[in-house]
């Protein structure tokens, strides 16, 4: 098991955010979410999208598994993410031999004052990167449970809040299987979001030669946000709003998911919840106050696939989640622009 | 049997059973099997190379090569190199052959002899369809366009014959054709493999499954498709006769005649008997002809189609003829001299569409004919032919002529016929009855001359002879005809043509029997319609000075002439009883205006001409109620293509001046609108700024123009889903033009001016009204169900 803090000593305080400017404080939040993303990006060559996915998950305050074959950046995105945000970091490596208590801490007999003295596990940080979370056993994946859904520990009948903003980055390989324990399925669900990185374009991996043979990006990486700043744009992030059809569409699109035929396990009403913060988070990422069903299709594949099993038949058929998710969106109807319209209103 | 074998097979039967319909054109039959042995030859050639396996068109050039091998061994042996090989000399042969065998074509009639020419022309023609069918079935794989080679030969066959036996090769032509497509659906269903054939009784399944193989008892699709092959040939059948139709009588194209020649060939016509009563008898009057004339009065202007002056005791035929090109102007008519008085006329005659007739109706004498199209000249009956199948369908046509208006003196006092053609045209046959002769001498007693006689027989027919017009009598054939026709005195106008020339004969009067048309209806705009019941027969009768002159002996059809009129007795017979009005089936006559209808054809409405000449003339008057419905209707019609453009104009206005709801939605829709106008159809499955992605995309917009469909999705979801209303502002209408402008710029001109004259989102109205009559309706059963409580059982 290896831990240990990578809280940077920040030289340099993060360019500070505009507030009150001209352009209004939900401008300068879409600066700083500006900020993060091209901070992070500049160490994971070519792949905009991941890398804007991760901050919408951190900014819906959700969840990130990263799912991919070895060497592609998994460990590099999480980190760059965790080092551009000025806030605190841990990374755990996850063993077969790791315990539960070696994540969420341990009650040790202070001889001196008679009295248990809590020592806080690596869950205790704003940002944990677990690496390689199969490899623990479910006994210690399992104590994450709490913590990610709750943003809490409870040891020993006492109950320790994890600090805010609190976001896990898990990666997994889903090649090498042997030696490694399957997310269970209540695992699983506490992701918001699975992203897999993939292999870079020749020019992106060409670029990525030339900027980072010599030494490791993450060296010169200083952090562009203050904690405090994630915290405002999550604030600002829950204040989108979100109009009734957006909302039926959501559940149209989840509920698809417990219906269909080749599914044998649908997304939970969880799931549902995750995808609206989403919804929103990529609504204020784009810097707007209000979600669309755009937001919601686009994010239904990251937020929705790692939850589904899909039936016996559908993995013969290789029939993947990813693709049946994409045949739901597909078939579920659209909000009508004009079902709504005010009463009088003629269509033709 | 392999499928292709099968195919094959099916192919040379197909051909030979469409060659059948050719059998009765020629005398004798054996050519058929002179073609059935080469075109075997010719298929299993076909079987070889496809089985070694060559090119397609090498298999093609492979039989075509064969195929003139044979004909070489069979028509031009003696020319060619070692009896086979054709060289120039053999095809120098096939040459001379072949033109000979047009002009033997031209030259008989039919059935033609079997001469070698000719049977060249039958032998080529059915092995060039048969390798055709055999390259597009079984080479090429497409059975269906094969029966358009078949239809070809078919249509030779039952062009051509006197369509006596049509139905027997019809039912032989399309049962191969349809064994031909039963060998390629068969073939094409064994490709799949074994094939489960259901309940084929009592086989064994490998012989059930066998299909590929050939042999067993036939499957059930292959029983389906018998079934409906024989359900498709029995309702081609029957059908045509339960259908109306004008087609087959003397107004279809061969019913006149057949076989037009060519160069120095012969013309007859068939009986006009059977098609000329099948034309009286037609349900409605439809009209065939429309004239338009320079004469002061239609009264006389018959409209001759053929003349008939064979007379063989039953019934009147016409003569072969030879004939000629026409000659320009065309000869002076045989016996008319200037004494007699003559007034020139010119006739403009457009035949419909649905007349197909190969004579071209023409008024007597004419002597000048303007017609476009390849028409001959036969001048014993002065009558233009249609050459290389040439009808009057559609054709229109000047034709300047004379009305020859003899005196009644002239007549009286004309001289004797020449010698030739007053044997020609009193020959009567041994086996006529004797009572027609006799009748005549009766009827004509106490006349001083020809003209008298002539006279008192057409008054003996029209008033005094107690005869009734009858379309409806069998026409009647055998030697006995006239006479019982003269002994029931029931009939129409062929009987009373046929007696009446007959009986001129018998009294030494030259005479033959005229087809054509009485001069028809004039219409409100001073045409002349000519129908189906103006088909007509009229004897004539030759006076030297005059011509050939018009009778009219059928009452109530028709006008008599004016000089048999005027010398017609002042007072009818008194003992033959005038017959009741009712009798008759032509309508009550008016006084005519010229005041030319006789006593005696009165009492048997014997001015139908006249009649009718007023009744098209008082019809012209236009109520105001018609003309204002024509005028709606005219309107109507100009306005209906206008409808989608006009319908698009009000929606834009509407939508842009925010009538039709919340402007950036009434803007989306008209911006969605204009897209699929230019040929971008709306999606559904699109949220907005995805369409307004697919618009700008698909229409290759740029600058303003793909900003404007931008701000016009973004506004759309603002107001969908956005907490606030974006603020109310009129670019929403700007911007709708400038995306219309960039689609209008990116479209070509064609979808342009389709999405101005018909633009497509113009269905919009038709679904509004679907929903609308889909409300109502439900609407209308929400109500009955209230006002009828369901009964509910007894407790």
């Amino acid at each position: 098991m290896t831990t240990y803090d990578e809280r940077a000593s920040h030289g340099a305080p993060p360019a500070p955010a505009e507030p009150g400017g001209a352009a209004g404080p939900a401008a300068a939040l879409t600066a700083t979410a500006e900020r993060v993303r091209r901070s992070v990006e500049s160490v994971i060559e070519g792949k905009p999208e991941v890398v804007r996915l991760a901050l919408t998950v951190l900014l819906a305050e959700g969840h990130l598994l990263i799912e991919d074959v070895p060497g592609v950046g998994k460990t590099m995105l999480a980190k760059a993410l965790a080092r551009s945000v000025d806030c605190s970091v841990r990374r755990i490596q996850f063993t077969p031999d790791l315990l539960p208590s070696d994540i969420t801490g341990v009650s040790v007999y202070d001889q001196q004052r008679r009295d248990f003295e809590f020592k806080p596990g690596a869950i205790f940080a704003q940002i944990v990167i677990g690496d390689e979370i199969n490899r623990a056993s479910p006994k210690t994946q399992s104590a994450l449970l709490e913590s990610m859904e709750e943003r809490q520990v409870t040891i020993d009948g006492h109950t320790y809040e994890l600090p805010s903003p609190f976001m896990v980055v898990a990666t997994q390989n889903p090649v090498e299987m042997e030696g490694t324990y399957p997310l269970p399925e209540a695992q699983r669900d506490r992701f918001m979001a699975r992203v897999s990185i993939g292999y870079p374009g020749p020019e992106a991996e060409l670029r990525m030669l030339a900027s980072h043979g010599a030494l490791s990006p993450l060296d010169d990486l200083q952090p562009v946000a203050h904690a405090h700043e994630i915290g405002k744009l999550i604030e600002a992030v829950r204040a989108v709003h979100v109009a009734e059809p957006v909302l039926r569409y959501a559940v149209d699109v989840v509920g698809a998911t417990r219906q269909h035929p080749e599914l044998r396990l649908g997304a939970s009403p969880r799931a549902t919840l995750h995808l609206l913060r989403a919804a929103k988070a990529a609504a204020a990422l784009a810097g707007r106050e209000f979600a669309l069903p755009d937001d919601v299709r686009a994010l239904a594949v990251p937020v929705l696939a790692h939850r589904l099993l899909p039936t016996a038949q559908a993995q013969l058929g290789r029939r993947t989640a990813e693709q049946i998710v994409v045949d739901i969106l597909r078939r579920t109807p659209l909000p009508d622009p004009f079902g709504r319209q005010p009463p009088g209103a003629r269509g033709l | 049997m392999s499928g292709r074998s099968r195919l094959a097979v099916c192919g040379v039967l197909a051909t030979l059973g469409t060659a059948c319909a050719m059998l009765p054109l020629v005398e004798r039959t054996v050519w058929i099997l002179q073609a059935a042995l080469l075109l075997c030859v010719q298929t299993a050639v076909g079987v070889a190379a496809r089985r070694v396996p060559l090119a397609r068109w090498l298999t093609v050039a492979a039989q075509a090569l064969v195929v003139l091998l044979l004909l070489t061994l069979v028509f031009a042996r003696e020319r060619a190199v070692g009896g086979i090989l054709p060289g120039p000399d053999a095809f120098e042969e096939f040459g001379r052959l072949l033109r000979q065998g047009v002009d033997d074509v031209g030259r008989y009639a039919i059935p033609a002899p079997a001469t070698t020419s000719i049977r060249l022309l039958l032998i080529g023609g059915v092995l060039l369809v048969g390798l055709v069918v055999d390259a597009l079935a079984v080479t090429f794989r497409g059975a269906a366009p094969a029966g358009l080679p078949l239809l070809a030969l078919y249509s030779v066959g039952a062009g051509l014959s006197k369509g006596s036996a049509g139905r027997l090769w019809f039912l032989i032509a399309a049962a191969g054709y349809l064994l031909l497509l039963l060998a390629e659906g068969r073939d094409r269903l064994a490709r799949w493999g074994r094939v489960f054939g259901g309940g084929a009784a009592g086989a064994p399944a490998g012989v059930a499954a066998g299909l590929a193989a050939g042999g067993g008892p036939a499957l059930a699709p292959v029983r389906t498709g018998r079934r409906i092959g024989a359900l498709a040939l029995g309702l081609a059948l029957a059908l045509p006769v339960a259908l109306p139709s004008i087609g087959g009588g003397l107004l279809a194209a061969r019913g006149a005649g057949e076989g037009p020649g060519s160069d120095g060939g012969t013309i007859s016509a068939v009986n006009p008997l059977v098609s000329l009563q099948n034309s009286l008898n037609q349900p409605e009057n439809r009209e065939l002809l429309r004239y338009r004339t320079s004469a002061p009065s239609v009264q006389d202007l018959y409209l001759r189609i053929v003349a008939l002056d064979r007379f063989d005791g039953a019934s009147w035929r016409a003569s072969e003829r030879r004939i000629t090109d026409v000659p320009d102007p065309l000869p002076t008519p045989a016996g008319l001299t200037t004494g007699v008085r003559t007034a020139r006329i010119g006739v403009s005659v457009a035949a419909s569409d649905g007349y197909g007739q190969n004579y071209l109706p023409l008024p007597y004498p004419a002597e000048r004919v303007r017609v476009p199209g390849q028409w001959r000249y036969e001048p014993e009956g002065r009558a233009l032919v249609g050459d290389h199948g040439q009808t009057t369908r559609g054709v229109r046509y000047q034709v300047a002529g004379l009305l020859v208006e003899p005196t009644a003196a002239q007549l009286a006092a004309a001289p004797a016929p020449p010698e030739q053609l007053l044997r020609e045209y009193t020959r009567v046959p041994p086996a006529m009855p004797k009572v027609v002769a006799e009748t005549a001498r009766k009827v004509t007693a106490g006349a001083a001359d020809s003209y008298q006689q002539a006279v008192k027989l057409q008054d003996w027919f029209a008033a005094s002879g107690g005869f009734r017009y009858d379309t409806e009598v069998r026409s009647g054939s055998g030697p006995d005809a006239i006479a019982r026709f003269l002994e029931e005195k029931q009939g129409f106008c062929v009987h009373f043509s046929f007696a009446m020339a007959a009986m001129a004969r018998t009294l030494g009067i030259p005479a033959r029997v005229a087809v054509g048309f009485t001069p028809g209806t004039p219409q409100p705009d001073g045409t002349v319609s000519v129908g189906t019941k103006d088909a007509h027969a009229w004897p004539e009768l030759y006076f030297e000075g005059a011509g050939w002159t018009r009778f009219e002996p059928t009452p109530s059809r028709g006008t008599p002439p004016e000089y048999t009129v005027a010398q017609a007795p002042s007072a009818p017979d008194p003992g033959v009883p005038a017959p009741e009005p009712g009798r008759s089936r032509a309508p009550q006559p008016a006084p005519s205006a010229d005041g030319g209808c006789p006593p005696e054809l009165k009492k048997v409405d014997g001015c139908g001409g006249v009649v009718r000449l007023e009744a098209g003339g008082s019809s012209g008057g236009t109520s105001p109620l018609t003309l204002a419905v024509v005028i709606v209707a005219a309107l109507a019609a100009l306005l209906l293509p206008a409808l989608p453009h006009l319908w698009r104009r009000r929606a834009c206005a509407r939508r842009l001046d925010g009538r039709a709801g919340p402007r950036p939605l009434a803007a989306w829709r008209e911006l969605t609108d204009s897209a699929w106008d230019y040929g971008i159809p709306p999606d559904d499955s699109l949220t907005p700024r995805m369409a307004a992605a697919r618009i700008v995309r698909d229409a290759r917009l740029a600058g303003p123009h793909a900003e404007a469909v931008g701000r016009l999705a973004t506004a759309v979801e603002q107001t969908l889903y956005a907490p606030s209303p974006p603020p109310a502002g009129a670019t929403a209408s700007a911007d709708v033009e400038a995306a219309r402008a960039g689609l209008r710029a990116s479209a070509g001109r064609r979808a342009r001016v389709r999405a101005v004259v018909a633009p497509r989102s113009a269905v919009r109205v038709v679904w509004a009204c679907a929903g609308f009559w889909a409300g109502v309706r439900s609407a209308a059963r929400a109500r009955l169900r209230r006002l009828i409580p369901r009964s509910r059982p007894f407790p």
